[in-house]
């Protein structure tokens, strides 16, 4: 950081791959989704997403094992809000991810059709270190 | 998240206080599921549900397709805010039957 650049606020978590611990990770992001200038139904979209996104990499990537490590940071951008999820259970199948037809009624496949409505940008990519889930939002100013 | 079932005529409520999620959607499930077979109208109130994300509606189309396949009503009443807002992401809504009260939903005119 140069003088005279703002710091900006970043959380960082290590979460365990257990869905009772959702309901942390929800408050914390729809907390800094707020202090970042979100209206409070743009607030619960946000972490909803990344819930969806947690959930995913619970079921699908550790197979709801729940004794695993899932590291989410959760960070104020110059733009908006940046997340990244990084786990190190099974690779996402790319073919799978929004395969089924939205507001269709077979259950199941929706997690992805949310996060990709309400975050801006989003990849997932294997690295090094694992999985990774890149999510990004833009606040767009009224005034 | 609590759940509750009572009876209005031969109907069932079910009543969901709390947050749905990936955690407490299966409670929701297996009370609905189990509910279901002993009624003809099964009605779900989502007045008091703070959150649902997707496995509470993927909960929700297994149960309105295993009504239709046991030939059953499953209605849904009360929709809080929150519920309509991920409603409106999944473009589920058309699918079932909602209603604004109970009343409505018991099919009482």
């Amino acid at each position: 950081m140069s003088m005279g650049d703002s710091p900006r606020l970043e959380i960082r978590f290590s979460v365990p791959s257990d869905p009772r611990y959702l309901r942390v990770v929800r408050c914390a992001v729809g907390a800094v989704a707020a202090v970042i200038g979100w209206e409070e139904s743009d607030c619960r979209a946000i972490a909803l997403a990344v819930d969806e996104a947690l959930t995913n990499v619970i079921r699908h990537a550790y197979h709801n094992r729940t004794d695993c490590l899932i590291q989410l940071e959760c960070r104020e951008s110059a733009e908006g809000l940046e997340i990244m999820l990084l786990d190190n259970g099974d690779a996402p199948d790319k073919s799978k991810i929004c395969a089924r037809e939205i507001g269709c009624d077979q259950p199941g496949g929706l997690g992805t059709h949310i996060i990709r409505q309400v975050m801006d940008k989003c990849s997932y990519e294997e690295s090094p270190q694992g999985n990774r889930f890149v999510a990004s939002k833009r606040l767009r100013k009224t005034t | 998240m609590k759940i509750s079932v009572r009876e209005v005529g031969a109907v069932k409520v079910v009543e969901v206080d709390g947050e749905v999620d990936l955690g407490t959607s299966p409670l929701l499930r297996r009370t609905l599921l189990e509910t279901l077979p002993t009624v003809g109208r099964l009605a779900l109130n989502l007045e008091a549900i703070r959150y649902i994300d997707s496995s509470g509606i993927a909960t929700l189309v297994e149960v309105l397709n295993r009504s239709r396949h046991l030939k059953k009503e499953f209605v849904l009443f009360g929709l809080s805010p929150a519920v309509q807002e991920v409603f409106r992401l999944t473009h589920v809504v058309r699918i079932f039957q909602v209603f604004q009260t109970e009343q409505e939903a018991l099919g009482i005119p």
